[in-house]
């Protein structure tokens, strides 16, 4: 009896040690990990330098139908991590529908926004990008047709709205590519999910082109193809 | 990565496309219901046509001979300052009467879409009638445009035979 006592005491405390040198051995291997951890801290400087970019979609949609837009944007390197960007354009319309109805406007436009690099290695020269902008245009539209006749009565009807005065107000989220060429030189393409926030369309409550947004609605995607040149 | 580029273009071309939602007809309506004295909604039991003239002179009908009706609608001119109806009330002892209706309004042109015809919404802003058979008409909307939901008269008939 007093042997068997001794044999259960003996395996009590022989599990108790091996519990606790368990526990001991898993602390000291994540202190050592942590330590390991704080030494491969990035040492790259906050400010990366600074690039300009055009995009050509715009123009070429301006060449190859009746709207489009002219966009330069500048964007701030930060640790290679985030990219503060600026984007500024002048986006116009002048396009005859076959109903007859002539819609005109240009207007200057801005967004500002932020990238994220969402690349593993964040000092790749090429760049995999998601990011969001808000964006603001004010613009005046003007609307015609050609005289046609009241089709009960007979008159002759003019249709025409001048100068009517307009705001945009967009959210934009943005996924994009930045890949090295050459140099200072990358080539770039983005692809973007609009969505209007808030609008004054005026005394007509609608309009069809919005310099910046594109043609009218409350939400689209677009795109933009960069040329980009490191400063 | 090939599949995300190619799902990226596939999402491009269908927001490519896009719907016109042009309405079917771009003029509109301004709605007439009868009423009594009372203020109850009311049949008229003559005989009701309803015309007005065109600039070169000849007459556009809107409703003709219409009998026992509680409701009727009637085009509204895209850009004159004022239209003027004809009233031609038959009652059930063949005595003709004739009443001119002249509403006046503000016309402001309506744009949905470059694909759509040009549409003018307007603003009643008063109306004014002889009183052979129409005894009153009130406004009761102001604002003519598409949605033909709305009365915009209240139309009160003297009594007749």
């Amino acid at each position: 009896m007093m042997r068997q006592k001794n044999i259960s005491i003996y395996i009590s405390r022989a599990v108790i040690s091996i519990i606790l040198v368990i526990t001991c051995a898993q602390v000291s291997a994540q202190s050592y990990k942590k330590i390991k951890k704080v030494q491969e801290k990035d040492s790259t400087a906050l400010f990366r330098g600074f690039s300009v970019s055009a995009d050509l979609v715009g123009p070429l949609m301006l060449k190859l139908s009746d709207y489009g837009q002219y966009e330069a944007a500048l964007k701030i390197n930060l640790k290679d991590k985030y990219f503060p960007t600026i984007e500024i354009g002048y986006g116009k319309a002048d396009h005859q529908e076959a109903t007859g109805i002539n819609y005109k406007t240009s207007a200057p436009y801005f967004r500002v926004g932020c990238d994220f690099n969402i690349l593993k290695n964040k000092h790749d020269t090429n760049v995999l990008y998601a990011g969001f902008r808000y964006a603001y245009t004010s613009y005046k539209d003007d609307i015609n047709h050609p005289d046609f006749k009241d089709p009960v009565w007979g008159y002759n009807v003019r249709y025409e709205v001048t100068g009517n005065s307009c705001y945009y107000h967009w959210l934009e989220a943005v996924i994009g590519v930045d890949a090295k060429i050459i140099g200072p030189l990358h080539l770039g393409w983005s692809v973007r999910y609009k969505y209007r926030l808030a609008s004054d369309e005026g005394a007509i409550d609608k309009s069809w082109y919005v310099p910046g947004f594109g043609i009218s609605n409350s939400s689209r995607l677009g795109g933009t193809f960069n040329v980009i040149i490191d400063i | 990565m090939r599949k995300i580029v190619f799902v990226i273009f596939a999402s491009l071309l269908l927001c490519a496309c896009s719907t016109i939602d042009c309405p079917l007809l771009n003029t509109v309506y301004t709605v007439y219901n009868i009423y009594n004295s009372n203020g109850k909604a009311d049949t008229l039991k003559d005989t009701l046509t309803i015309f007005s003239r065109r600039v070169n002179g000849t007459d556009s009908v809107f409703i003709n001979q219409d009998v026992n009706i509680k409701t009727f609608s009637l085009p509204i001119s895209y850009s004159a300052p004022a239209d003027t109806l004809y009233f031609n009330i038959k009652d059930t002892l063949k005595k003709n009467y004739i009443d001119t209706v002249v509403v006046m309004k503000e016309n402001t042109p309506h744009f949905e879409s470059v694909d759509c015809n040009p549409s003018y919404f307007h603003k009643i802003t008063g109306v004014k009638w002889t009183k052979n058979r129409i005894d009153s008409i009130t406004i009761k909307n102001s604002t003519v445009n598409y949605d033909a939901t709305k009365e915009h008269f209240h139309i009160y008939f003297k009594s007749g035979n």
